[in-house]
């Protein structure tokens, strides 16, 4: 590929709350070093959806993620030699973009006796007494830990597991209550391995408080995916981007509750006041799934010369619809409270998927339900060039959207870390063009009058 | 086919070639044909119900078209390519189609398949990602599932006997593709990686007793020939599979012996019984989950990262041993994740051995093959 010098761009943002967020990111790595001072046990964690970090944190553990540091590295532009030092290793460079981050990172760590390099960006990530994996969704989100041993000579590896049955399967009779119970095995089995690598007792009032709070946070988080409904859209994906990381990371922190509180008065401010995120808004698109995070900026010239505004997006990073209440009716183990809540994340669309007749229910048939309720005249299918499992379905849902509701898509290539993939004057073009095909879509839902 | 005429390895490079034509004429004759993804969905279950399970591959020949509008370009091409020839109706003769969650980009190729490529009967097989004794017990409950899809769909129940029948069959078959292995193991080997991968995939196209038959004619037949093959540096192939002759033809014709191939069309599937259980699931689940050594399956972690190496790869240095490898072939599927991410520790564990790899990431192309053979010939070079 052609090596350019490649500007970053940052997003205004429409919302204050949005601008104060970065302050979580910041909370997360601090946090670490500090136990690292104090010499708390550290655990490093892909996101779980709250299925394995809750009890980690329960048990006294501090976690960061180096997912989220990867994103990190790239904003700041600091991952390049990361990548370069994984590619030196022989990890074949078509590898996910934040592992490859991370391998580089950590053998930095390991040159320098396992103690943070000076230079790392935002503090470095302290040196890990865990390493908590999950096979949801990815399989990089496991591969790439158990990769590290080549660094952490000896840190284990714990594995989350989370049933992915088809579509057609979860509806099997009893199939959906032998997962559960199959992952609240697991968390029974994770919770005796912690107690004995940490040589403490699982606190579970603890837990119960901290999953007490998480459940608050994210019905909150989840409030404020429902305000944006409203038309004109009241808050952009480029907010979103920045909101997210509380709940997605620190839901069991009452900071991250008073936040959300915050984002949902300033958004329902401007719904009360139909003020709308973009000034001018004439198409409401979907995004999907993981963004330019280099370029943010892009969605805010695309708001401004075509009126477009993103007004839902990424559906791996938002918060759960709440669980009907019998799904909790009689349950009091927190540990199986954790695992239908982590398990709700991935079956929550599987009406939908049915309904639409569209597997699977996971990644995909959300945004048929999305187009629907945020009346949604466009798809931006952005295909990552390294993390392959947020890019599997979108060509499929993108003939889905069209073929099912008449919503259409445009695609535009880009990377998490390789800033070099986006080119932002050929994305923009497509934009142009493609809001042509919004507007003849449009005409098309009129006449077989769809409800917008 | 003249396929009732010819025997032995003359049959398997038949079955080989026109892949589909056996159980196109099996179909015909009123049998029913399943198709499957990767080495994971229990085979013995469709035999027990007189199904025929033929393996879902991709055609390295074929140049991806259609796929492109439905999978995109970082998934494994060895998926699009399988996708693709789905889409170009090659596989129109499947009564069912079994999904399984072997890899990201075989669980989700399988999910999108079936919105698109209609059989009349469809699962999709769960496979956890950790073999602790509850996933074991998981899976088997998944099994379970699939089998009672399957014989709602036949309209009959599996006895006990039938799949334990089922069972030994194929483990008859798995102790006869060791037999065949085992005439890899002089020098020069008895049999080429070429011929080995087309009775190899023969199998996978044909019901579980003409594959015994065949195997039987095919060591025999080993046996018996003279010896053709030259000597040379003896190969040991880890990685994403290979289903192309072009490719072990190019591969042998650098310099090289495959003598043995750790990949889901070698050993994986082959290498281990099923043990014979009172309740038949048990043994099917322990052997699928724990005993297919692919690295798709976390296995816990060691005490350090030597002994984790040890853990999981200590049957290679015994593979490497008992066929007196030279040298290592880590085989790459441009974007097959589950093999990418292991590429350092399997240097760092052979160089443990005094052996030397060769990493290869390929695009499963027969077009882009020939640029492959000078590194084959200079990694020859350097080990002979
Ligand atoms: S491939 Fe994607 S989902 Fe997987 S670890 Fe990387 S960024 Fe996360
Ligand atoms: S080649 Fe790799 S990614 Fe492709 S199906 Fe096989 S294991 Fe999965």
């Amino acid at each position: 590929m052609e090596k350019k010098e490649f500007k970053t761009k940052k997003s205004a943002k429409t919302l204050q709350t949005a601008r104060e967020a970065g302050y979580f990111g910041k909370k997360m790595l601090t946090s670490a070093l500090e136990a690292q001072k104090e010499g708390r046990p550290i655990g490093w964690s892909m996101v779980t959806w709250w299925e394995g970090d809750l009890i980690a944190k329960a048990m006294g553990m501090e976690l960061v993620y180096p997912e989220n540091y990867g994103a990190f590295c790239a904003a700041v532009r600091r991952a390049e030699p990361y990548l370069e030092i994984a590619d030196a290793e022989g990890y074949p460079n078509t590898l996910c973009g934040y592992a490859r981050n991370c391998i580089g990172y950590t053998k930095t760590l390991a040159d320098n006796n396992l103690e943070v390099p000076a230079d790392a960006p935002g503090g470095g990530l302290a040196k890990p007494v865990l390493l908590i994996s999950s096979g949801a969704a990815c399989d990089a989100r496991y591969k790439w830990f158990q990769a590290l041993g080549r660094y952490l000579n000896g840190v284990p590896v714990w594995t989350l597991e989370m049933p992915q049955t088809g579509l057609k399967e979860f509806y099997l009779p009893g199939n959906k209550e032998k997962n559960l119970a199959f992952i609240l095995e697991e968390l029974k089995e994770f919770v005796g391995f912690l107690e004995k690598l940490l040589g403490n007792k699982m606190d579970y009032d603890r837990l119960e408080e901290m999953l007490a709070q998480t459940l608050k946070t994210l019905r909150l988080a989840y409030e404020v995916d429902v305000l944006r409904k409203t038309v004109p859209s009241p808050m952009v994906s480029q907010d979103f981007w920045s909101v997210m990381i509380p709940h997605l990371y620190l839901p069991e922190d009452p900071e991250a509750y008073e936040f959300y509180q915050k984002v949902y008065d300033e958004v329902k401010t401007k719904v009360d006041n139909h003020i709308g995120a973009i000034p001018n808004e004439r198409y409401r698109m979907m995004f999907s799934e993981l963004p330019p995070w280099h370029s943010i900026g892009f969605f805010d010239d695309i708001a401004e010369k075509f009126g477009i505004a993103m007004v839902i997006e990424s559906w791996n990073y938002h918060a759960i619809k709440p669980m009907p209440a019998e799904e909790l009716e009689g349950v009091t183990d927190p540990l199986e409270v954790i695992a239908r809540l982590s398990y709700h994340k991935f079956t929550e669309d599987n009406d939908t998927a049915r309904r639409y007749d569209a597997s699977p229910g996971f990644f995909n048939a959300r945004y048929l339900q999305w187009a629907e309720d945020y009346r949604a005249d466009g798809f931006l299918a952005h295909p990552l060039m390294s993390c392959r499992p947020a890019t599997y379905t979108l060509l499929h849902t993108k003939n889905s959207l069209e073929e099912k509701l008449k919503v259409p898509g445009v695609v535009i290539d880009g990377d998490i870390i390789d800033l070099r993939v986006f080119n932002p004057d050929e994305a923009f073009s497509k934009m142009e063009a493609f809001v042509e095909t919004m507007d003849h879509y449009r005409e098309l839902r009129r006449k077989a009058e769809m409800a917008w | 086919m003249s396929g009732a005429k010819s025997t032995g390895l003359a049959r398997a490079a038949e079955l080989y070639s026109v892949r589909g034509q056996r159980a196109r004429e099996l179909k015909q004759e009123g049998k029913k044909i399943f198709g499957y993804f990767c080495c994971y969905p229990p085979i013995e279950i469709m035999t027990a119900l007189d199904i025929v399970p033929v393996r879902i591959l991709g055609n390295m020949d074929e140049p991806i078209t259609i796929a492109d509008g439905y999978l995109p370009p970082v998934m494994c091409v060895f998926c699009r390519s399988a996708f693709d020839i789905g889409m170009k109706k090659s596989y129109d003769y499947f009564d069912g189609f079994v999904g399984a969650h072997a890899c990201d980009g075989a669980e989700r190729t399988a999910l999108i398949w079936t919105n698109y490529i209609k059989t009349p009967c469809n699962f999709h097989l769960d496979i956890p990602h950790t073999a602790h004794n509850s996933a074991v017990d998981f899976f088997k409950q998944q099994i379970a599932y699939f089998q009672q899809a399957v014989e709602k769909f036949i309209g009959q129940k599996i006895s006990p006997e039938a799949l334990k029948d089922a069972v030994a069959r194929h483990n008859r078959q798995r102790a006869l593709v060791r037999d065949l292995y085992d005439l890899r193991k002089p020098d020069p080997p008895l049999i080429s990686g070429s011929e080995m991968l087309q009775v190899l995939i023969a199998l996978m196209c044909i019901p579980v007793e003409e594959g015994n038959v065949l195997l039987e004619e095919v060591i025999q037949e080993v046996r018996e020939r003279p010896n053709v093959q030259a000597k040379k540096s003896r190969l040991l192939i880890w990685g994403s599979l290979i289903d192309n002759t072009a490719f072990t033809d190019l591969i042998e014709s650098s310099g090289l012996n495959i003598v043995v191939e750790d990949t889901a069309i070698g050993t994986r599937p082959f290498w281990h019984d099923i043990e014979e259980t009172q309740d038949p699931l048990d043994g099917i689940a322990e052997h699928y989950l724990k005993e297919v050594l692919c690295p798709r399956t976390f296995r816990d972690s060691g005490p350090s990262y030597q002994e984790d190496s040890e853990m999981r790869f200590g049957y290679l240095k015994e593979f490497a041993k008992y066929w007196k490898v030279d040298g290592v072939f880590a085989n790459i599927i441009r974007n097959c994740d589950v093999h990418g991410y292991e590429v350092p520790v399997i240097k760092d564990y052979f160089a443990g051995l005094g052996l030397p790899v060769l990493v290869i990431e390929q695009d499963y192309s027969t077009a882009a093959l020939e640029t492959l053979r000078t590194r084959f010939q200079a990694f020859a070079e350097t080990i002979g």
